[in-house]
């Protein structure tokens, strides 16, 4: 039997670098099924009226008790516009959208037919009190991005859902305001690259709005 | 037999060289590709269609930008035909390019392409339109066309009133962002009942297509009001129709895109509206983080979105060269 296995060194080496080629290089690899398929995204796994509730609940309505102080950034922005953007607001992706989320107090001005206006510290701001569109609110918290949500027809339904639920749950105690009342607020605006030259500054949609006794 | 043994385990040693040679290893994200071969040099740049002037911006600023970082850059025009799309990928899987800069005819259908060069150790970079796929790309650079379209809609109620007749013309309906701008636009539009779209059509962004379909549309609805377009080539392939029809001044044509001879038209007032996008700005980037990757780095968000602005009269001198001035 040891005679059988005496073997030319020749042999012995190719042997070892046959071994060691193998556990270099192995000539094929085990991968898990899932890691084969690459697996897509689950069409119908993303629930944007469920996501949307959970994330107003638990994500948005706590950070709007710390959003910035409206009379600050207002402030702020009617002596440096360019300034109290890179202070206060916040960019999504690459463009020039910018955003504010701020809370704060005001006197309704004016009452407009989809808008009420609000004096705050002597700055002017409007209220969302009509149909909410677009992504301001979505966009305007800073708290979720694109690559939370499978893909940009979800986060675009979650802006959908998110505007519902301030017509739904916010702007029902806007909807018999008078000039003279106060209104307690935060919200989410698209900053302004430059001040208007008439009107209000922005428009705010609300995520939290109470009318003061 | 020792003799014997020794040419088995010889041949087992070929047979195994073989298999090794024969197999290609999986590329793995840490294994850095290395950048200065020659094959990683190369970049392709593989775009839907090059009969649209928008996407002629994006490919040019795409390879432009490639072989500014030092790349030789080819562009591939897929004719807004998958299988075009997929034979440049089997092309440029077999010529080993180091990188692909991405603008997909199909949202679903070109994944598997993705997918194969990926397979291939070749990263892809998605420009403008969305794969339907997290793990495929390495990274998708998006205009945020929604968002877009919410701003236009806004600006067709002001502008058309909150009564009246209006078409839709839709691009690609296998692309995401025809949907993505449909839905923005209806998402405000449908809002307001007394506005009814009398008729909803695919002129898949062609301009030619778009003059022919509204051409038929007008012989069954002669008193619209507006036309929202998917892009600017069906804008002024509808504003074609209309002005042949002498209903140019008393229809109000809305786009999308931000192309060049619409910026100059809603300059002119043939035009109501556009939304611009930044196809430079989409180009560039997916060009940089392809140089990115082949030095290295991993970490990309899977989705970059680039904003867009509504253009109008109001504010059309802040815009031109696919961009703002």
């Amino acid at each position: 039997m040891i005679n059988r296995l005496s073997l030319p060194w020749p042999a012995w080496a190719a042997a070892a670098a046959f071994v060691g080629l193998l556990i270099a290089y192995p000539p094929f690899r085990v991968v898990s099924k899932s890691v084969a398929q690459n697996a897509p995204v689950a069409d119908g796994a993303f629930e944007p009226k469920s996501f949307a509730e959970n994330f107003w609940s638990e994500t948005l309505l706590p950070a709007a008790n710390e959003a910035a102080d409206a009379a600050g950034v207002l402030t702020a922005l009617k002596r440096n516009t360019a300034e109290a953007l890179k202070a206060h607001a916040h960019r999504v992706g690459l463009g020039n959208a910018a955003y504010f989320f701020i809370r704060g107090t005001g006197r309704v001005s004016a009452v407009e037919r989809s808008r009420v206006l609000l004096d705050v510290d002597g700055a002017v701001i409007a209220l969302r009190t009509g149909p909410v569109f677009g992504n301001t609110l979505r966009d305007g918290s800073g708290l979720i991005e694109v690559n939370d949500v499978p893909g940009l027809s979800e986060f675009n339904a979650l802006s959908a859902e998110l505007n519902r639920l301030v017509e739904d749950r916010v702007q029902p105690a806007l909807k018999s305001l008078t000039v003279g009342a106060t209104v307690r607020f935060a919200g989410c605006a698209e900053a302004p690259e430059s001040l208007p030259a008439s009107g209000p500054l922005f428009t705010l949609v609300p995520v939290q709005a109470e009318v003061l006794p | 037999m020792p003799a014997l043994l020794s040419r088995v385990l010889a041949a087992l040693v070929l047979i195994s060289g073989s298999l090794l040679f024969g197999c290609k290893r999986a590329p793995s994200d840490d294994s850095a590709a290395s950048a200065n071969s020659p094959a990683s040099r190369r970049v392709a740049v593989v775009v839907s269609t090059l009969n649209n002037p928008w996407f002629v911006v994006l490919a040019d600023a795409a390879q432009d930008r490639a072989k500014e970082l030092g790349y030789d850059a080819v562009q591939f025009d897929s004719q807004n035909d998958p299988a075009k799309e997929s034979q440049h990928f089997d092309n440029i899987i077999a010529s080993g390019y180091g990188a692909i800069l991405f603008n997909c005819t199909d949202a679903k259908g070109s994944i598997a392409n993705v997918r194969r060069a990926k397979a291939a150790g070749i990263p892809v970079f998605c420009m403008d339109r969305e794969i339907e796929a997290n793990d495929a790309a390495v990274s998708q650079v998006l205009s945020d066309n929604y968002s877009g379209c919410v701003a236009l809609g806004e600006y067709f109620v002001e502008q058309v009133g909150e009564e009246g007749k209006y078409v839709e013309l839709l691009g690609l309906v296998a692309d995401t962002n025809t949907w993505n701008r449909s839905k923005g636009f209806h998402s405000v539009v449908d809002r307001f009942p007394g506005l009814k779209m009398v008729a909803q059509q695919s002129a898949e962004f062609d301009r030619t297509k778009a003059l022919e379909v509204l051409e038929a549309i007008l012989q069954a609805h002669p008193d619209i009001d507006a036309v929202f377009c998917g892009n600017d080539a069906m804008a002024m392939g509808a504003y074609q129709a209309l002005l042949a029809a002498g209903k140019a001044d008393k229809v109000k044509v809305f786009g999308f895109d931000g192309a060049d001879d619409v910026v100059r038209s809603i300059a002119e007032g043939k035009i109501t509206a556009t939304v611009m996008q930044f196809p430079k700005t989409m180009a560039r980037t997916a060009a940089e983080n392809a140089d990115k990757y082949l030095k290295g780095e991993r970490n990309f968000p899977q989705r970059i979105p680039v904003a867009v602005e509504l253009v109008t009269r109001d504010n059309v001198n802040k815009f031109g060269d696919y961009g703002r001035k």
